[in-house]
């Protein structure tokens, strides 16, 4: 995982948070919002939001995240997860 | 008189589970079953109130289809298999319990298989009967790994400071050590690892006779108000995985499986939609299980 961790795309970022706010039906403004903390808490609530939340991520980017990567310690890293995206999208386009 | 004294030294329930975890359970493995069975219908003998309880259920049910005159009868047989299953669980806590499994046969695999190949993972739609434990561990062992949806264990209420401090971390490792691989509703990351499963053709084990998780949906069962889990629901949607109803009856020493026909998914836009769609086939693929079976069904005290 640690391969993805380093320059991910503010516009990957911007997306994710995007997609993150509308999947969840959260009624916050973008800056107001800590990722990591909401996602945290919209799982303790309901487990189901966090599927919702990867597979709207995946219906946005087009793609499929591999099984070994769908852990929520992964999926709270927004950094992380960009950067996973932007390798994908990448070797997609080679 | 410890007992009374203690409120907190030592209660009669952290008796109970050391006889159930030490004694008993290396009774378990020195002992044939056809010798080990007998006390569960010594049970059956004693435990008359809830006998009572059991039968009060079964007639409040109208949808089971129990008639008065066959009530105590299956309700004694409910009380004898509760009890099987507490012994079964005791003969798999041991590693070799394999060899004192016997597998009466397994109908349906056609279905499972079915299922697999669509290559979307499989949930398989179960209720909570007396050898579903049994029957995933043979499935293991065959081949057929499943990942355990549950409710995580709870501590417990019922220790003395006795029992908490010797017992309780004791029966949460015989409880994991029984049930194998399992993922817990209370995890955040519970439905992603189930997806994970799916996703690698994988096959994950829902009982669906009980309210689990965040979400449920009203609707009745066996003709009495009843609360069913959603998320099941959107698993299904999300992933496009097939369902295949699996029943699990007998005890250890004789147990057979029966997988049914994949359910027709009826698609619909969304989350709600979707629940109200599938729902009612959901719920009568096993209430027809447990009117078939009702003497196996392990709930009828709590509906």
């Amino acid at each position: 995982m640690d391969d993805h961790l380093s320059g991910p795309s503010q516009d990957t970022i911007g997306r994710v948070r995007r997609v993150f706010v509308e999947s969840l039906h959260l009624k916050v403004g973008h800056a107001e919002l800590s990722y990591e903390r909401m996602l945290e808490e919209a799982a303790s609530l309901d487990s189901i939001a966090v599927l919702e939340f990867l597979t709207a991520v995946e219906r946005e980017f087009g793609i499929s995240l591999e099984p070994e990567f769908l852990e929520f310690d992964f999926l709270r890293d927004l950094a992380g997860l960009a950067a996973y995206i932007d390798d994908r999208l990448g070797r997609q386009r080679e | 008189m410890l007992i009374l004294m203690a409120g907190a030294l030592l209660t009669v329930d952290d008796l109970l589970w050391f006889l159930y975890l030490y004694p008993l359970r290396f009774l378990s493995v020195l002992t044939p079953p056809a010798l080990i069975y007998p006390l569960g219908n010594l049970y059956q003998l004693c435990a008359r109130k809830r006998r009572a309880k059991a039968i009060d259920r079964m007639l409040g049910a109208p949808s089971a289809g129990i008639a008065r005159d066959r009530a105590p009868r299956i309700a004694s047989k409910f009380l004898a298999n509760s009890s099987f299953r507490m012994l079964d669980d005791l003969i798999l806590s041991w590693p070799s319990c394999t060899r004192r499994m016997r597998c009466l046969g397994i109908d349906g695999i056609e279905h499972l298989e079915r299922g697999k190949a669509a290559g979307k993972g499989v949930i398989l739609l179960t209720a909570h009967f007396s050898a579903c434990r049994v029957a995933k561990r043979h499935l293991a062992r065959i081949g057929y790994p499943i990942l355990t949806v549950r409710q995580e264990i709870s501590k417990g209420e019922w220790w003395g400071r006795l029992g908490r401090r010797i017992l309780e971390r004791r029966r949460v490792n015989f409880l994991h050590a029984i049930i194998g691989e399992s993922v817990y509703v209370q995890d955040p990351g519970c439905t992603l690892k189930i997806l994970r499963t799916l996703r690698t053709t994988g096959l994950v084990d829902i009982h669906f006779d009980m309210p689990s998780g965040s979400g449920t949906r009203p609707w009745p069962f066996l003709g009495v108000p009843w609360r069913f889990p959603t998320g099941i629901f959107e698993l299904v949607r999300l992933s496009g995985c097939a369902v295949v109803p699996m029943l699990c009856l007998g005890r250890s020493s004789a147990f057979r499986i029966v997988f049914g026909p994949m359910l027709d998914i009826v698609s619909a836009p969304g989350r709600d939609e979707f629940v109200s769609a599938n729902l009612p086939a959901f719920v009568e693929t096993i209430e027809k299980q447990i009117r078939d079976y009702p003497e196996e069904w392990q709930q009828w005290m709590t509906i």
